[in-house]
């Protein structure tokens, strides 16, 4: 219960950012700060009462639920995650300058997101969690300047590549463990007995694992995410965001370490990327870059002892994450604080900040000295756990020395890059610094962190109540079996290490200016890691459209052609499956209807004339009426007879717009596309002899015509179905028709139609609009309101009889056309309808009979009431939506390719004066 | 038998415009592929029962197939918004717009987006459209 309402919490907080930081500008950091201890005080109640599993129902029919659950290993990640956020929230309420609505969002939505990570024990939710992380750091890099769009796109492309193999792993895991709930599939028994499995899930969660903590070859993106201000660095990309790789090696350990590969894998990638990444952290002279290649480095050494496996070694990376937390972040914020009041970040610029601001100097030495693991501080006992368990590694002595070694030589750079960061900037007269508004917040986040890594190394027992059983829940051990926690472990050959490495990194730094004449300025690498990324992505949008070229031709034959001549072979398949004509009966009306089609079809196929095919497409339509007529669908019938007509008419509006006869084609042409029409001509004939017709009454069918009357009080069936039983579809398909009214107009809006060619009459009596238009305003006057009446009666009767909302709202479109076309011009048209807000109007109507029917239990269930004798049925209501939305389509189409050029004209110039009109507004307004 | 011919002409002489480099063509192929479409939905119904299904207790002997005919029905409204929508793609497409055709020679074209085919328009409606455009540059320019 604790944890869905911390979830939950976590989430209200994110809706509730927006409007705090409106209210409270910059000063919502404090508040949102305390919310989030708050929420570290209801994990830790949670934690302390055992209140430890929740479970929401998700998606129950396939068994995915919001499963929460808190161990050892999640209750440690969720107080780094909280505390920490605290932290930087309190830094950020000074720090940030602009913009600060999105930012205190997006940082409170990452905090849920990681929340719900930790805390996640389905792999579904899991994975969702973890893809919200890298959505949110994209966010916050990508907002934090001009120049962060390409940074921004290459971290979200590596880190949504490690997102794309954790999905793998997940979907691996789910479909051997058959099921998605994490405590289940990490006790499953497939981790031991099938190597295959173990081996495949413990190489793509490395490489998720890999890209998020910024593991060589794919830590580019994290030193490019450093265009982010300095409480993004802080947070996401030293204490949260990247540990979430670490987390999740942790979460999975006990699984995939039964995989042979699992540890050989991770010491590899952890050690080197733990020493390269030291050297590179050495070459720079930007603090920001430094403590990223740093950041780097020290995810390599997590990395590495994961890879070990033991519960020592997952103690160490327990205390190593608490510690590394602790001082990266501190570290970030001291130098957004430097950048902040000198302007500066390169250790080349900056001198004499100890005289400038003794405080938080003191600060970033304590700092410097937790990360170069000095005594007494955090990161002095977890380096030691580190050496220690590399040294007690199961792979035997030499391999355990071996490593220890290694880290000892990252251990040598880091104290190296540690203390450079201090010798040459700290000394000296005082800088100058700018007045800023104050800097409690900053040095008050900065001191709490520092300090916190004094404090818990020099009463470092404090942290074995949540360091051991987080280590205990990773190595697959029970508590007890962790041994605590000590400063001081005695003399050993760890200490002897940690002391070669404290030795090693003075001497380096006395000698530094050697080592930067080695180093500095010279690429270890021909190449960098961004520009590989860069490489990679470019090197993919050519490929694609290099694959694109194929297809990319304006022709319709070119796209068209291809899947014709499929559909004449598929033929040939449908012939194999031939069983005989089926036992239809023809009549002699069948044949006669032929013909004319078929006719028509030729007339189509070979006029020169535009008006002339259209015409024949007509006469084509035309024979499809009387086919439904003759196959008793009197309201399909009915339908496509007002359709044909509409068609016509909005066919003659688009010929206006073109040239009276088809441009000639080559006859070469025409002889290949006759042979595929042929082809699949035949085939469709083929498929539907054998594919129609061979049985009797559908089962859905016999059960509409038996029970339609009784169930719906209709007895038009086809009515019932659309309105009644297949509402749904029904709702879907005047969406549609909503959607076509839209895009008619957006499109005519963004480019205006062809202009009208301008025909030269004779002068005749013809050629006089007025009196041309008078036989049909006669017409008009007669038949419009009779018209509109009938339409009525359709959509009324359309339950029982012949009608529906479709059939009435062609009639009513059919009886506006007609009086569209009765007006002498175009300039006193009446038809200046809303016909959007008609289609939108049809779509609410619609959706709101289809709410009416929850009251009955259903969505779109019809409900029935007798009124005087009378039955009612809310289906109407539901006809009445349709009704609206082919309106507003129809109209749509009438109206906006109806206009003549100088209507267009006219337009624009209306459309020009309201867009003056509402600048002139908004001047006003300022 | 003639249910399934009438299917077989009209997606042939579908096919055949579908092909053709005239926009009207090709969206008169489109019309007459969905009435091919529609009739062979019909056809699943079965030809020999050919009763309308209307009244309160028909002969499911005798009686059509309701099913197919309501999916139809909509079937062709949809179809008639596409073509509509179809019909306006043909007049306001970027280099067809004048002539409703695609000009011979495009197919190597690999940017068929380009608005410099524009000038295909007549003049006066291009001058109209840089006047408006200019308008519009201007009133962003004089907002503070």
């Amino acid at each position: 219960m604790s944890l869905g309402l911390a979830i939950g919490g976590a989430w209200a907080l994110v809706a509730a950012a927006p409007l705090l930081t409106r209210v409270l500008g910059r000063r919502a950091g404090w508040l949102l700060a305390a919310c989030l201890l708050g929420l570290t005080a209801l994990v830790v109640s949670a934690r302390s009462t055992g209140d430890v599993q929740a479970e929401y129902a998700w998606m129950p029919t396939i068994g995915v639920s919001l499963r929460l659950r808190l161990d050892g290993l999640s209750f440690l990640f969720a107080l780094v995650v909280l505390v920490v956020g605290a932290l930087v929230l309190v830094y950020s309420s000074s720090y940030v300058r602009t913009r600060t609505s999105g930012f205190f969002t997006l940082m409170t939505g990452f905090v849920a997101a990681m929340l719900l990570l930790v805390l996640a024990d389905d792999l579904v939710v899991l994975f969702v969690a973890w893809e919200l992380t890298t959505l949110c750091s994209y966010l916050l890099v990508l907002r934090s300047g001009s120049r962060a769009g390409a940074p921004a796109t290459r971290v979200l492309l590596v880190t949504a590549a490690g997102g794309l193999s954790l999905l793998g792993a997940v979907a691996v895991m789910v479909v051997r463990t058959g099921t998605t709930h994490l405590t289940a599939v990490l006790e499953h028994p497939a981790w031991q007995q099938d190597p295959t499995f173990a081996g495949t899930v413990a190489v793509l969660v490395a490489f998720a694992a890999m890209t998020k903590s910024a593991q060589m070859p794919f830590h580019s993106w994290l030193p490019d995410a450093m265009v982010a201000p300095a409480p993004v660095s802080a947070y996401l990309h030293a204490a949260a965001m990247v540990k979430a790789g670490i987390f999740l090696l942790m979460l999975l350990a006990p699984g995939a370490s039964a995989s042979a590969l699992w540890t050989p894998l991770l010491l590899t990638v952890g050690l080197t990327t733990s020493v390269v990444g030291g050297l590179f952290a050495l070459q720079r002279t930007d603090l920001k870059e430094l403590l990223a290649y740093s950041t780097v480095s020290q995810l390599g050494l997590l990395v590495a002892v994961i890879g070990v496996g033991t519960s020592g070694a997952m103690l160490a990376a327990s205390v190593h994450v608490v510690a590394h937390a602790l001082f990266k972040s501190a570290a970030f914020m001291s130098v957004g604080l430097i950048e902040t009041r000198t302007g500066s970040r390169d250790i080349r610029e900056l001198r004499g900040l100890w005289r400038a601001m003794p405080g938080d100097s003191l600060m970033l030495v304590l700092t410097a000295a937790s990360m170069a693991a000095l005594p007494p501080l955090l990161g002095f006992v977890s380096k030691e756990l580190v050496l220690d368990a590399m040294l007690h590694s199961p792979a035997g002595a030499v391999t355990g020395w071996v490593t220890a070694l290694v880290v000892t030589a990252g251990a040598v750079l880091t104290v190296a890059y540690s203390l450079r960061m201090l010798v040459t900037t700290l000394p000296g007269p005082a800088a100058q610094v700018t007045p800023w508004r104050t800097t409690v917040p900053m040095s008050l986040a900065i001191g709490t962190a520092a300090v916190g890594g004094l404090v818990l190394g020099l009463a470092v027992p404090l942290l074995d109540a949540v360091a051991a059983p987080a280590a205990a829940v990773a190595a697959g051990v029970p508590v007890a079996d962790v041994y605590p926690l000590a400063l001081w472990h005695g003399l050993n050959a760890a200490l002897a290490l940690s002391a070669v490495a404290i030795l090693g990194g003075v001497g380096l730094t006395v000698a530094r200016h050697r080592v930067d004449r080695v180093l500095v300025g010279r690429a270890l690498l021909p190449f960098t890691g961004a520009q590989v990324v860069q490489r990679c992505y470019e090197g993919a949008i050519a490929l694609g459209r290099r694959v694109g070229d194929v297809t990319r031709s304006d022709q319709p034959a070119a796209h068209l052609a291809l899947p014709l001549a499929g559909v004449g072979a598929a033929g040939v398949l449908v012939a194999m499956l031939w069983q005989g004509v089926p036992a239809g009966s023809t009549q002699p009306l069948d044949v006669a209807l032929l013909a004319a089609l078929a006719l028509g079809v030729v007339i189509v196929a070979r006029a020169g004339s535009r008006l002339t095919s259209v015409i024949a497409v007509g006469v084509v339509g035309f024979a499809v009426v009387l086919w439904f007529l003759v196959l008793g669908a009197s309201d399909v019938a009915l339908t496509q007879l007002l359709v044909e007509i509409l068609t016509v008419v909005v066919m003659v509006l688009v010929l206006r717009r073109m040239p009276p006869r088809f441009a000639p084609e080559p006859r070469r042409r025409h002889v290949g596309s006759l042979v595929i029409s042929v082809a699949a001509g035949v085939a469709a004939t083929l498929a539907t002899l054998t594919f129609t017709g061979h049985r009797g009454l559908s089962q859905v069918g016999e059960f509409f015509l038996r029970e339609a009357k009784t169930l719906t009080g209709g007895t038009n069936v086809v009515n019932t179905i659309l309105v009644d039983f297949r509402a749904l579809d029904t709702l879907g398909e005047l969406v549609v028709l909503a959607i076509g009214a839209l895009a008619v107009t957006a499109l005519l809006d963004a480019r205006p139609a062809a202009p009208r060619a301008d025909v030269a009459l004779l002068d005749s009596p013809v050629a006089d609009p007025h009196r041309n238009a008078l036989f049909l305003q006669v017409l008009d006057r007669a038949l419009v309101p009779v018209m509109l009446a009938a339409s009525l009666y359709a959509l009324l009767r359309g339950h029982n009889a012949p009608g529906g909302g479709f059939i009435a709202a062609l009639v009513g479109a059919a009886a506006l056309v007609l009086a569209y076309l009765a007006a002498p011009t175009d300039a006193v048209s009446r038809l200046e309808r809303p016909f959007l807000s008609i289609a939108g109007a049809g779509v609410v109507v619609a959706v709101g009979t289809g709410l009416l029917g929850l009251l009955d239990g259903s969505f779109l269930r019809p409900l029935h009431v007798d009124v005087l004798g009378l039955h009612l049925t809310s289906a109407l209501l539901f006809d009445v939506g349709v009704y609206l939305a082919v309106l507003g389509v129809v109209l749509a189409a009438i109206h906006r390719l109806g206009l003549s050029p100088s209507d267009d004209a006219r337009r624009e110039a209306d459309a020009d004066a309201d867009w003056r009109a509402v600048e002139d507004e908004e001047v006003g307004a300022r | 038998m003639t249910l399934a011919l009438t299917v077989g002409v009209l997606v042939a002489g579908a096919a055949y415009l579908l092909q053709r480099r005239e926009l009207l063509r090709v969206i008169l192929g489109f019309v007459l592929l969905s009435h091919a479409v529609n009739l062979l939905l019909m056809a699943a119904g079965g030809t020999d029962r050919r009763g309308e299904p209307l009244g309160t207790d028909p002969d499911p002997l005798v009686t059509g197939d309701p099913l197919p005919q309501a999916f139809v029905l909509t079937a062709i409204v949809i179809a008639f918004a596409i073509t509509i929508y179809l019909l306006v793609l043909a007049v306001t497409g970027s280099r067809s717009e004048a002539a409703g055709t695609v000009a011979p020679g495009d197919d190597d074209d690999p940017h068929p987006d380009d608005l410099d085919t524009d000038q295909h328009r007549t003049g006066q409606h291009q001058t109209e459209q840089y006047r408006t455009d200019d308008h519009r540059t201007v009133g962003e320019g004089s907002t503070p």
